[in-house]
């Protein structure tokens, strides 16, 4: 829920509402049946790998795709027929799409001047978005003597420009270094915070979704997989997809065997022959498993130490000052695992890993989390 | 030390005869190409010499035998007949108008049909798009019948819209639009829908002017054509006051006969806006034809 709605003491409402949608290329389903409900004055990030269908789904909202079945809804209204410029949605695209003839004022009013807004209004327009970004000295300049950062502050001016109720951001931040990305990044929680609108955004880089958004939409496949706040994905994501997408380095996985299922605790067989309990709230009565641990939750431990779940040696370290990576090699295979940065090991050393069996999970086999 | 000067030495007898005979075949591949080019630019060049030297000698010495590369007597009496004795100054504000209206008109019809087969979907795009690309593969003389036909129907005939009608065909224009529209990314055409642009704001306002350099090399291309098009107008009009500059050239003449000097005289005017034409817009008109080339293969 965004700090504006509770502001003003209102529940949130949905603002934007997809309603079993589907979009079909021809013979290929690219959504399938797909709902969502996003919050007034919330950011939502639609989370996925390439080809998964997060554009698309951004596109139908827009209107700039069609929609095969189902309806869209934007503050109550069914706009599944309506052109994109009644919508009242701006979209920063990923390629900025700046008019490369026109200086930032003219791109920047761009809208009002085609909904023949007097030059005067135009200009106080463009000028009041320019102070909120800081491009004010840039306004004569044409988009190629401005910097990839400045660029894109031209592209979210457009948008903001229009006083829109929601904003739709299609990986905006793709094109910029990592440093400027960082930037931009917190620019934009700003924003948000300051304006309140609803913000849709797109991004393949769950490091964006997990700072920007409050509510992180995972997709696969042209289906939600999650939904839900970053921390919730990430502690209890609902299958192994989510689980592996989200978290840097990745989540660690492989095959156990089941022992026994106590109500919500499954006893499992690690393959060293050592037995743990791990908390599980499905999947009564499944034999094996795939156990996910994050690689924070494996500590490097004494090969000889008791709590050692399973030894391995050292392959690569990789040092980045506040932590340091481990990829070990073990008998079920090369397990990451992060530790302090100051962490003693050598290449090629054999350690013990120990397993914060709190944290792990076990995922059955259709992937989904038990 | 004195063994490794030696070898030195060895080593670099050889290599500097083998630049040495590398340089010179390089020369003289560079000396044939050379007086090849010279030689074409000559062949190029004389005649438009020939012409303009032409008007500067008296008709006699124009008809003598012999050649003669330069005037024995220099005179501007051809000049002074066709600019005073004829109607050049009419005919130049004929071919100002036509050609001008045919650019314009070609330029706009082009940008919109390119506009519409590249980013509209209707139906019809794909025939639109296929008589456009077959009607270039006719030559447009082998249509002339039809045309004179066509505009004496019209009743145009004899007339400057009777000039201009038939040379709005221009298909090329179109491919090359279309080609540039096709190229320009979606994403510009989405952001300005969102914005709420028409296809008229789209056109004119993204479209052409982030073309702006093709529109240019076409423009002047086409005017450069309009111009210097004889047997259409030729054809379509018939009454002096009516004709443009190249068609004026046939009225040159009096009891006398074809007098060369005078005739040359005119077709040296004639040339004159075009030739001033490509030298301001040199890069551009070669963009335009290499960019016509490229379609015409």
């Amino acid at each position: 829920m965004s700090a504006v709605a509770a502001k003003n003491g209102e529940a949130a409402a949905p603002h934007v509402e997809l309603r079993r949608v589907t979009k079909r290329y021809g013979p290929v389903t690219a959504i399938s049946d797909l709902s969502l409900t996003v919050d007034k004055g919330s950011f939502t990030a639609l989370l996925g790998p390439s080809g998964c269908g997060k554009s698309t789904l951004l596109r139908m909202i827009a209107g700039l795709e069609p929609i095969t079945a189902g309806q869209c809804f934007i503050d109550n209204l069914d706009v599944t027929d309506v052109p994109p410029a009644q919508r009242r949605i701006a979209m920063v695209f990923q390629s900025y799409a700046l008019y490369p003839h026109m200086t930032v004022r003219q791109n920047i009013a761009f809208s009002l001047s085609v909904a023949g807004q007097p030059k005067k209004v135009q200009n106080e327009r463009a000028l009041e978005v320019a102070r909120i970004l800081q491009l004010e000295p840039y306004l004569d300049r044409r988009p190629a003597e401005l910097s990839g950062g400045q660029r894109q502050r031209v592209a979210i001016g457009r948008a903001l420009v229009r006083k829109p109720e929601v904003f739709l951001f299609d990986e905006p931040l793709s094109n910029l270094d990592a440093k400027l990305r960082v930037q931009m990044r917190l620019e934009l929680a700003k924003l948000h915070a300051d304006l309140g609108t609803t913000m849709i955004y797109v991004t393949h880089d769950q490091t964006e979704a997990m700072t920007l958004a409050d509510k992180i939409v995972v997709l696969d496949k042209g289906v939600i997989s999650q939904v839900g706040s970053p921390l919730e994905l990430y502690n209890a994501p609902a299958n192994k997809f989510v689980a592996a997408f989200i978290g840097s380095p990745s989540m660690n996985f492989f095959p156990v065997d089941i022992a026994a299922i106590n109500g919500r605790t499954a006893s499992v067989v690690l393959p060293g022959g050592r037995t743990v309990e791990i908390g599980i709230a499905a999947g009564a009565g499944a034999r094996s498993a795939e156990l996910g641990v994050r690689p924070e939750h494996l500590t490097v431990v004494d090969p000889k130490d008791p709590a050692a779940a399973f030894a391995g040696a050292v392959a690569i370290i990789e040092r980045l000052g506040n932590s340091t990576i481990l990829y070990i090699e073990t008998a079920v295979g090369q397990l990451i695992v992060e530790g302090e940065g100051d962490l003693d090991a050598k290449s090629g050393q054999t350690v013990g890993l120990r397993l914060n069996q709190s944290h792990a999970r076990l995922f059955g086999a259709t992937g989904a989390t038990l | 030390m004195t063994a490794s000067v030696e070898t030195g030495a060895d080593l670099v007898a050889p290599l500097a005869s083998r630049r040495l005979a590398r340089l010179r075949h390089l020369d003289l591949v560079g000396l044939v190409i050379t007086l090849v080019t010279v030689v074409g630019a000559v062949l190029w060049a004389f005649p438009l010499y020939w012409g303009l030297v032409t008007t500067f000698k008296p008709e006699y010495e124009v008809v003598r035998p012999g050649v003669e590369l330069w005037p024995q007597h220099f005179t501007l009496e051809n000049y002074a007949h066709v600019l005073l004795q004829t109607k050049i100054g009419l005919w130049y504000v004929n071919s100002l108008i036509t050609s001008g209206a045919v650019t314009i008109i070609v330029v706009m019809m082009a940008a919109g049909a390119g506009y519409a087969i590249s980013q509209l979907e209707f139906p019809g795009r794909r025939f639109f798009w296929w008589m456009i690309l077959a009607s270039f593969m006719i030559p447009i003389p082998a249509l002339i019948v039809n045309h004179f036909i066509l505009m004496s129907q019209l009743r145009v005939i004899n007339t400057l819209a009777g000039v201009v009608g038939p040379q709005l065909i221009a298909p090329v224009t179109v491919i090359i639009y279309k080609q540039f529209f096709d190229s320009v990314p979606k994403d510009f055409r989405e952001a300005a829908v969102i914005d709420g642009a028409s296809e008229f704001q789209l056109l004119f306002r993204i479209y052409l002017p982030m073309n702006w350099g093709v529109t240019t090399a076409l423009a002047i291309i086409t005017f450069i054509a309009a111009w210097n098009l004889f047997l259409w107008p030729f054809l379509a009009v018939s009454s002096e006051d009516k004709m443009n500059i190249t068609v004026g050239i046939t009225q040159v003449h009096d009891a006398f006969g074809v007098s060369y000097g005078r005739d040359l005289a005119v077709a040296m005017l004639a040339a004159m806006p075009v030739a001033v034409i490509y030298l301001i817009f040199q890069r551009r008109v070669t963009q335009a034809i290499m960019l016509s080339a490229g379609i015409k293969g």
